[in-house]
């Protein structure tokens, strides 16, 4: 810091000096205690990364050894936290395969087992609440959404005069989410499941402004599972637990379903409303839907994104 | 001269400037201090978001964005509106705002600074910074705006700091700027001025599920606020220079000023009508946000009274703007203030906060910021006006000459009390 | 203020950076004590009960009772009936069947009209534990989608493609095997619409305390 000194009548200089390098290291060490101090929260931070998280490589970089060395990683960290041993794998999409999922608006009866179906089986955050099936209560004749109530909660499900429409990651061939990502975090797979890369993501919300189907979800803090709800059998870019601060959103199972295996919503949807499978096997369920019920409907088509989930009447 | 010896005076330059920004009379210590101050309560509130998560702001699903991304939006159009000073000087060789150039652009530096800092405390994983980066990290160039966004933004920052200190080093040394080493910067600038603010408009239209933002029209409204917004701010800036200096500012130059912004708020109404008038009178199932901030929807209507007060601030702002009432510094003082009010709600809350109710799904969840999310805010924009005063600390006296390669053997005792 | 005023630029400068000095500090010792800002505590939300992730469908079909070796005391017809003994139906005046009350727990409601108030429509009358159809097929008790099929042809068609009703296991038939619901894992034969049921609590706001009010919205 500069001396102070009127030009005109300038004190005598040592005296000064001593006097103001006093009052400079006073101010200084002052500042320095107040910035050290405004820090104290940063004391209770445990756990937010580590080295090898910090350095790690974005997911289609990784080699087969070093992904090996991640599942290991999260499986370390799972059992560290949770005491439980969890089976992380990474599975790879299947040849020939394209998921397509459809519900059958007629037969939903609005009962929300599949919301929470999901939440067990994806390792979701139970407080603060994550859930990636969203079930929307719509007056009959109407697919206006601004006329949906998401919070309803009668003693008994349907409701007269109502219909029930469960939204989720659509799956979009055309995804917006996708294309706004300013790291690469989000991407569509070959099997047609747009799936996050949790340690690459960088929590700019960007894709869930861009979705037109309020389907994704953010962590707002450290994620909370209770330790005799979480599901073991995890996958990389599927259910494994997530950190603060990082997007996550349906991703059809994918732990279930690259496996052979129905998408937990459906096994536990008591109406059978809701069907799965690979549209590009014409003996699948879903073929039969596509060529066989005439009224189908894509959300929001004019966006322009293409779902890969299709809402079909019983007529 | 050797190179050595270059390098040396250089240095000498920096530090002395880095010298002369610690030094001051008790007003500017008790100002730095007051800006101290409210930096560290941002800090303090940035750290407890740093270990909670954004769960500490008023932010949710829902709504996902906040007064963070409203206020980099704003100072983007405050940095972009540097170039509405260099314009006249560059291309219409204005004498007025010659030496004014320097001070709309150290502006448009600290702006670009706050708009970085208001990114920075927005995302979720901070640690994971390294993955914008290009060439280290994985950039989505050129399919994500944000990527585009980081791009120009920092080349803006770069351009600028390169002209100021050029420019700036220059005087200081005493010899004329060699013009080939900053005009085709300048004039780089000027472009990447409206790019910069297009690019973050084309962040919010580019996104058809948001059909509050999903429109054509957002890009120029945000050029004409800009230039209203940032032009009013170097009128106030330049009068407290102007006051708490010694450094001379004619009015002329604030009055040439003046009818940039008559002309930019004109215009920035008008496009303002038009917005209103496609969203009501056609009244499509997409004015539900429109809906929502000027009337309020379905019982919701916390925006309500900051849109309409942002609109009458807005037309007052333009009436005093039209009359040459306004050639009257007070006068135009008010008028700069309200415009800067008014376009500050209208374009952060008013534009970003609207986008997301109702949720795509149609469901009603409102916001306000949190308690630690103002301060960080406060604490941001301390920072930005620090950054700012000393940047004029250091610039003030080297273009009056004070601060010199001449005077360099001298102490800076004559700098200290340049009032 | 006047005290101030007339101080010389280097006193009150010192006296500025004493005061500073002092806030700093201030400061310092408020950001140790944690004064103000956010608290780490959230509402509490329940955890859902487990009835709710179970994936049991609503009912079991005789199929399913004889298979997981559930009490299938129902479908011995003859241990009170008699044998060859042919039986009598009784109706009331709107034409409705009269259940005796030993069959108190059958609900009559297949169907909007009265002509399916008939128990031997779908049941054998000369052997009370087969099933029959309207073309005269008998069928085991356990084998109903062949008997719905005989009036719910578009609704049976959709069922063999594996559309209507819930097919469990695995989508990918060569990977696992598959489960089919047959028609009286969901629907009572003698009540077959869907039954009603509790629904699941909805979703919980991030920011109750803030916008409780703000986010209850219902029209019903």
């Amino acid at each position: 810091m500069s001396d102070q000194k009127p030009p005109s009548a300038p004190p005598p200089f040592g005296e000064v000096s001593r006097r103001s390098f006093l009052r400079n290291s006073a101010i200084l060490a002052s500042g320095a205690a107040a910035l050290a101090a405004s820090l104290a929260p940063l004391r209770e931070l445990s756990n937010y990364t580590s080295v090898e998280l910090f350095l790690q490589k974005h997911y289609k970089e990784l080699t087969p050894a070093e992904m090996q060395k991640v599942l290991d990683r999260i499986a370390r960290e799972v059992e560290q936290q949770y005491h439980i041993r969890p089976r992380v794998r990474d599975y790879k999409p299947m040849d020939g395969v394209e998921f397509v999922y459809c519900l059958n608006l007629t037969r939903c009866i609005g009962c929300r087992k599949c919301v929470h179906a999901c939440v067990a089986e994806n390792n979701q955050s139970r407080n603060p609440e994550i859930q990636y099936i969203r079930v929307l209560k719509m007056p009959h004749g109407s697919l206006d959404m601004e006329r949906a109530d998401h919070n309803y909660a009668p003693a008994s499900v349907p409701e007269k005069g109502f219909f029930y429409m469960p939204v989720q990651c659509q799956q979009c061939k055309n995804p917006p989410c996708v294309k706004v990502c300013p790291v690469k975090a989000t991407w569509q797979e070959p099997d047609g499941i747009t799936v996050i890369d949790y340690d690459w993501c960088i929590g700019c919300r960007y894709c869930e402004a861009a979705c037109p189907y309020f389907a994704r979800r953010f962590n707002w803090t450290k994620p909370s599972i209770p330790k005799e709800r979480l599901n073991p059998e995890m996958s990389y870019l599927g259910n494994r637990p997530r950190r603060q601060g990082v997007m996550e959103k349906c991703h059809f199972c994918i732990q279930r379903t690259r496996q052979g295996k129905y998408p937990a919503c459906l096994e536990v949807c008591p109406a059978g409303a809701r069907k799965f499978g690979n549209a590009l096997d014409p003996e699948s369920e879903v073929a039969y839907i596509l060529k066989n019920k005439r009224v189908f409907i894509q959300l929001k088509e004019e966006l322009g994104t293409s779902p890969r989930f299709f809402y079909y009447f019983d007529v | 001269m050797s190179l050595r010896t270059k390098i040396r005076n250089y240095f000498v330059f920096l530090w002395r400037c880095a010298r002369i920004a610690f030094a001051g009379d008790s007003r500017y210590y008790a100002w730095m201090g007051f800006l101290s101050i409210i930096i560290l309560l941002g800090i303090n509130a940035y750290a407890k978001q740093f270990v909670h998560g954004l769960i500490v702001t008023g932010m949710s699903d829902q709504v996902s964005w906040g007064v963070y991304i409203a206020n980099f939006t704003f100072m983007v159009g405050i940095a972009a509106a540097a170039a509405m000073l260099v314009i006249p000087v560059y291309i219409y060789n204005n004498k007025e705002l010659h030496d004014l150039v320097i001070f709309g652009e150290l502006l448009a530096v600290a702006a670009i600074l706050m708009c970085l800092a208001f990114v920075a405390v927005d995302l979720g994983r901070p640690d994971r910074f390294w993955h914008l980066i290009p060439g280290i990290g994985k950039f989505n160039f050129p399919g994500s705006m944000l990527s585009w966004d980081v791009i120009v933004l920092n080349g803006y920052l770069l351009l600028n700091v390169h002209i100021c200190g050029y420019l700036l080093y220059c005087r200081y040394l005493g010899k004329t700027p060699a013009k080939w080493f900053y005009i085709p910067f300048v004039f780089l600038a000027i472009a990447w001025a409206v790019s910069i603010h297009t690019v973050t408009a084309f962040l919010y239209v580019g996104l058809g599920g948001r059909p509050f933002w999903n429109s054509s029209i957002v890009g120029p409204r945000f050029l004409a606020s800009a230039f209203t917004a940032g032009p009013a701010l170097i009128i106030l800036a330049l009068q407290v220079i102007r006051r708490v200096t010694d450094y001379h500012i004619h009015d002329r130059a604030l009055l040439t000023l003046r009818s940039i912004v008559q002309v930019s708020m004109l215009i920035n109404v008008f496009l303002l009508v038009n917005e209103i008038f496609k969203e009501f009178y056609t009244r499509t199932s997409h004015v539900a946000s429109s809906r929502y901030l000027y009337f309020g929807l379905h019982g919701h209507h916390a925006l309500v009274p900051w849109i309409w007060v942002a609109i009458i601030f807005n037309l007052v702002s333009m009436t005093l703007l039209v009359l040459p009432l306004s050639k009257s510094l007070r006068y135009l003082n008010v008028a700069c203030v309200l415009a800067i009010t008014g376009i500050w709600i209208e374009k952060g809350m008013g534009l970003v906060v609207p986008g997301f109710i109702p949720t795509p799904l149609g469901e009603m969840v409102e916001y306000s910021p949190s308690l630690n999310e103002t301060l960080v805010c406060l604490g941001i924009w301390a920072f930005g006006i620090l950054c700012y005063t000393i940047f004029l600390r250091m610039s003030i006296p080297i273009l009056q000459g004070r601060l010199s390669r001449a005077n360099e053997g001298l102490p800076d005792v004559h700098l200290v009390n340049a009032r | 203020m006047q005290f101030i005023c007339e101080m010389s630029a280097t006193v009150k400068t010192n006296w500025v950076l004493r005061v500073l000095t002092a806030l700093f500090l201030g400061l310092a010792m408020a950001f140790l004590c944690n004064g103000w800002g956010y608290s780490a505590k959230l509402f509490p939300i329940p955890l859902v009960d487990t009835n709710f992730i179970s994936t049991a469908t609503v009912r079991m079909s005789a199929a399913d009772l004889i298979r997981s070796g559930g009490d299938t005391s129902d479908f011995e017809c003859y241990a009170c009936h008699e044998r060859n003994k042919p039986f009598k139906l009784k109706f009331d005046a709107e034409g409705d069947v009269l259940v005796p009350k030993e069959h108190a727990n059958i609900v009559m409601g297949h169907g909007r009209h009265h002509r399916n108030n008939n128990c031997f429509n779908c049941h054998d009358e000369t052997n009370l534990e087969l099933l029959q159809t309207r073309d005269g097929r008998h069928l085991k008790i356990s084998d109903s989608p062949a008997l719905c099929g005989s009036c719910h042809g578009p609704t049976y068609r959709d069922w063999e493609a594996g559309v209507h009703g819930r097919t469990s296991g695995y989508w990918k038939r060569d990977l696992g095997p598959i489960d089919r619901k047959v028609c009286t894992s969901c629907h009572n034969p003698h009540s077959p619409p869907f039954p009603s049921r509790q629904p699941a609590p909805g979703p919980h706001p991030l920011h109750p305390a803030v916008d409780g009010k703000l986010i209850a919205r219902s029209e019903s």
